[in-house]
């Protein structure tokens, strides 16, 4: 330095090196001090970014449990379906798209309709969004587009699983179907691990037992570039922090209580009716072994295989049907019991002592009550309670109704389970109605005794679920016990240990003397085998089947037009019931089958009951000797 | 005459000079490697090898410029400053377009960024002009008026490509080389006012769009990390992964799961730092300080006012260079594109870098050979 001092020339620069030199360290340290900064004292949290930019977390699908019936035979699973996704902006229009066409075997308008969407799509801001082209697609088509996938830029092909139900419509509505979440329940089950785009059941065992069957979703860590490709080699797995991976965990499977076989027997013999609900329960257990309602719908079209426009237009068919197929007439559909309510207005008077079983009224055809006259079926002269129940005499009934009132028939009624809920818990229950005079006052102005003696036939404002007149009928037949329902036995492993089996459980003993209850049993076994018994001349001998016939009229419709004239006449038709249990001396189911609008019980309803006990039969006798040989199957066929 | 000198030159070869700026390019080249090592194509995974070739045609070259006495330089000057103005405005007729600026000239398979090597021709031209007007008062805009014309010139032809970047470097090379002459204090207040009310003014009329994003998106990062602010913030995340002593050579995640585009070209102290962690970058850090400040000694003990300028502006160009380049990967700088010397690949950039390292040590050579160009002038001899 000491050179430029002492030259004239070099002088001016003399004293700014030094200042040069300031700003260089100067510029420098700035920069060491932000280093310092992002490398020593932020260096955990930038290290957590990096982290975080290469590991991402992809979520391994479970498989949903599956339903099974009494002996194993699968009534719902699931299968793979395949869906094509593509990236509009990716996708090469004019090699890549018609060969996809082509592969899909799309059909022409359907191609054209794609196509016209994918070309919108590129011009606009969400090219780059990926799009579903098609759902669904056929296990071919999955072959050839995977093996081509690398020359299909743009093109994804997703594993989905689909709902299955092998038995298509026979148990329809108790197994109930799926559908994809929407926004709104989305928003209260983000919490329970639900995402965009899950299948949840929604009515039915699907719906019920719903957290049994999802099973829990697991997930791993991957590592990924910054296009978003994995990268699986041994280097990079090793910067994957514990804990690595979550299993998922399958859903349960369920094995329900129904029989498929009687199921279909059941299904079977009710062919001839346009509507209508049938259920079987054991008697000494409350299981039920079939439940039917008709018309019954396919769960497979509405759980979305084929497609959402497929789902929706099988939903616009169900819900224009008059006969509503979606509503699960076994527990969903109130009804008016009509004469099958007859016994339990009999326990009624006799509980209370209030009538003498043995003591005759004169049935004449009617019944003149204050100005108003009840009619009869028949003339049925005199008669005693036993002949009153096996001729279903109404003249007795609204004498017994006036004698004992309408609250005395609502406690007997609700002791044995009407007008609440049974808590099945599958499909959304009807609870039914119990009226009592406080009911009628409020909803009638005033209560009026001419209700009571609607009521002790099954008419007027009482009405029943069909599951809830077997529940009944099975504590009749096992002398007082309602028992809760039950559909589904056990919840079982994918590899079938059962995690857990379901007891029967008694909902109370109801109160009600037990030598009453025989007095009716003697009296629902006349309905069929005596001469007189409303059945008797439809029974089949070799059935020992004690039961009651309904007859239950409906609120009356108005035909608004000529077109309407057949509708309107159905409609207006009677609702036919039979209720039975067998066999008569130690029962062991109980069945109740409502022919919807079909006129008389004992014409319409019996023999759809006869037939299925005739089945059951047939079966037990065919598994007691199948059994034999093979010991103990405990697993049933698979 | 030239052989005489470069001869007596030998002996006074500046090791440390050569050693600082040797080191910075194996260093460079090595952590090249492990940029590109990622890289998709063949092509560019070979890059590294490019970049030996740039280096041992830079090195000729420099040798070249360092052997010749710098007062032929000096003669030729002024031309060598036009042939650099009539490239740049070749640029606009033959350029190629990449990414929506012209830059490039192409000779054969070769092409070659003309405003590189403009900052070697500005840093002489000045150099010249200074060298022939000395001054004992303090220097008025006036006298400032035909420097800044020299530096407006190739600024304006640069802005027009554009390349905020290079124009940046031009005109801090000005700066930096009027920060070694004596200046009236009024005139320099003068000049930092009218700045200050240049800057808005060059914001929205200047600026183009992009370069508007990449500048704002420095300030906020994270508000667009998918667009402008992609490059700022995985890069201070890869520096920041580094930590103390890094993920080790060819292990920073950032850089070899793709985080960080142009790693090899305005992104490479970002890999560096995540391989190797705070201690490497203090060592890279340090080095480039030595080089700068080396510079600044130079041409403290240059016999001449040109060499000093040259050394001045050489050192000029490799502070700012590193400044704006470390300054914008760290976070404290705005996104331009300017390279890390020796450091990025590219070979205008490095052969640009080499020649001025060869002036440098021209400059160095000759400090104390005493050989004056101008009759009249004092003679003295160094120490």
């Amino acid at each position: 330095m000491s050179s430029l001092v002492s030259r004239p020339d070099t002088a001016e620069f003399r004293k700014r090196p030094r200042w040069l030199a300031l700003v260089v360290i100067l510029g420098f340290l700035t920069i060491v001090v932000r280093l310092f900064y992002l490398q020593v004292i932020q260096a955990d949290e930038n290290q957590a970014l990096a982290r975080e930019n290469i590991i991402r977390r992809v979520t391994l699908a479970t498989t949903r449990g599956v339903i099974r019936d009494a002996y194993g035979r699968v009534l719902a699973a699931s299968r793979p379906s395949y869906n094509v996704y593509c990236v509009p902006s990716k996708l090469d229009m004019k090699q890549v798209w018609p060969r996809l066409a082509n592969d899909l075997n799309l059909p022409a308008d359907e191609r054209e309709k794609t196509e016209k969407r994918i070309k919108d799509l590129q011009n606009g801001p969400r090219k780059d969004w990926q799009i579903l082209v098609k759902e669904d697609i056929s296990r071919d088509a999955v072959a050839v587009l995977e093996t081509h996938i690398a020359e299909l830029p743009g093109i994804d092909v997703v594993p989905f699983p689909v709902r299955y139900y092998p038995n298509k419509d026979l148990v329809g509505q108790a197994l109930g179907f799926m559908a994809e979440i929407d926004g709104d329940t989305l928003m209260r089950l983000r919490t329970l691990g639900y995402v965009e785009g899950d299948r949840r059941g929604v009515a039915g065992i699907e719906r019920g037992w719903e957290s049994y069957l999802r099973g829990t979703r697991g997930w791993q860590k991957v590592v990924v570039d910054a296009r978003g490709r994995r990268h699986p080699d041994e280097e990079s797995q090793k910067l994957i922090d514990d804990p690595k991976r979550r299993d998922p965990v399958p859903g349960r499977d369920l094995r329900l209580s129904l029989d498929l076989d009687l199921q279909k027997a059941l299904a079977k013999s009710m062919r001839g009716h346009l509507g209508g609900a049938g259920v079987v329960v054991e008697v000494r257990s409350g299981r039920i072994l079939a439940m039917y309602s008709k018309p019954s719908y396919d769960p497979n079209e509405l759980s979305g295989g084929n497609g959402v426009e497929a789902v929706r237009a099988a939903f616009r068919r169900l819900q224009q049907d008059p006969l509503m197929p979606l509503l699960d007439k076994t527990m969903s559909g109130a009804y008016p019991p009509g004469s099958t309510f007859k016994p339990f207005s009999a326990l009624a008077a006799l509980g209370e002592s209030l009538v003498d079983p043995n003591k005759r009224v004169n049935c004449r055809g009617f019944y003149q009550f204050g100005n108003r006259v009840f009619k009869c079926t028949h003339v049925h002269g005199p008669v005693d309670m036993h002949e009153a129940i096996v001729r279903s005499c109404n003249v007795y009934f609204y004498q017994l109704g006036e004698a004992i009132g309408m609250d005395r028939l609502a406690k007997i009624g609700l002791e044995f389970g009407f007008g609440q809920k049974t808590g099945l818990g599958t499909n959304p229950e009807a609870a039914g109605r119990m009226p009592t005079r406080a009911w009628y006052a409020q909803h009638y102005r005033q209560f009026r005794q001419g209700f009571t003696l609607n009521a002790a036939i099954g008419q007027g404002a009482t009405t029943v679920t069909p599951l809830q007149l077997a529940l009944a009928y099975a504590a009749l037949a096992n002398d007082g016990t309602l028992y809760e329902p039950q559909i589904v036995r056990a919840v079982e492993t994918a590899d079938g240990t059962v995690v857990q089996e379901f007891a029967p459980r008694v909902r109370r003993r109801v109160n009600v003397q037990l030598p009453d209850i025989v007095r009716v049993r003697r009296a629902l076994w006349g309905v069929v085998n005596e001469e007189k018994g409303t059945v008797y001349h439809n029974h089949p001998p070799e059935l020992d089947v004690a039961g009651k016939t309904g007859t239950a009229q409906v609120s009356h419709r108005a035909a608004r037009n000529a077109a309407d004239e057949t509708s309107t006449w159905y409609f207006n038709r009677d609702h036919a019931w039979f209720v039975g249990y067998a066999p008569s001396r130690s029962p062991e189911i109980a069945v109740v089958v409502l022919i919807e609008h079909g006129g008389f019980g004992g014409v319409k309803a019996a023999p759809v009951v006869f037939d299925v006990i005739r089945a059951y039969e047939r079966l037990k006798a065919e598994r007691a000797g199948a059994a034999a040989p093979a010991a103990s199957a405990p697993k049933g066929t698979r | 005459m030239a052989l005489r000198d470069s001869f007596q030159a030998r002996d006074r070869f500046d090791w440390p000079l050569f050693i600082c700026a040797a080191l910075i390019a194996v260093i460079g080249i090595v952590n090249l490697y492990s940029a590109t090592s990622v890289a998709t194509s063949a092509a560019r995974s070979e890059l590294y090898l490019n970049q030996v070739y740039w280096f041992v045609a830079g090195g000729i070259l420099a040798v070249i410029v360092a052997s010749v006495d710098y007062r032929h330089i000096e003669r030729f000057g002024y031309i060598l400053y036009a042939v650099g103005i009539v490239l740049l405005v070749l640029v606009f007729i033959l350029g190629k377009d990449i990414r929506g600026s012209t830059r490039w000239i192409n000779i054969g398979a070769f092409a070659f960024q003309p405003s590189e090597f403009m900052k070697l021709f500005l840093i002489v031209a000045l150099a010249k002009y200074l060298h022939g007007d000395p001054k004992a008062e303090g220097r008025t805009l006036r006298d400032l008026l035909a420097p800044a014309g020299l530096t407006l010139l190739p600024v304006l032809l640069v802005l027009r490509q554009p390349d905020l970047g290079t124009a940046l470097i031009l005109s801090l090379i000005f700066v930096s080389i009027m920060g070694l002459t004596r200046i009236q204090w009024k005139t320099a207040l003068l000049i930092g006012v009218s700045l200050l009310i240049s800057v808005p003014l060059a914001w929205s009329y200047v600026l183009k769009d992009y370069q508007r994003a990449r500048i704002t998106s420095f300030l906020n990062p994270e508000e667009d990390i998918q667009g402008a602010g992609w490059h700022a913030h995985h890069a201070r995340i890869a520096i920041g992964n580094g930590g103390l002593f890094g993920q080790g050579y060819m292990k920073g995640t950032q850089n070899q799961y793709l985080f960080l585009p142009d790693q090899h070209t305005d992104f490479p102290f970002p890999v560096f730092a995540e391989d190797w962690g705070f201690a490497g970058s203090l060592v890279l850090i340090g080095l480039y300080a030595f080089l700068v400040l080396w510079s600044v000694r130079v041409a403290s003990q240059s016999r001449d006012r040109f060499g000093a300028v040259v050394a001045v502006g050489v050192g000029a160009l490799v502070f700012w260079h590193a400044f704006f380049n470390l300054g914008m990967v760290v976070g404290i700088l705005p996104v331009v594109g300017v390279t890390l010397p020796l450091f990025s690949y590219g070979g205008s950039s490095v052969i640009t870098i080499l020649i001025g390292m060869g002036l440098l040590m021209n400059v160095s050579l000759r400090r104390h050979s005493g050989t004056l160009l101008h009759a009249g002038e004092l003679r003295l001899r160094g120490p």
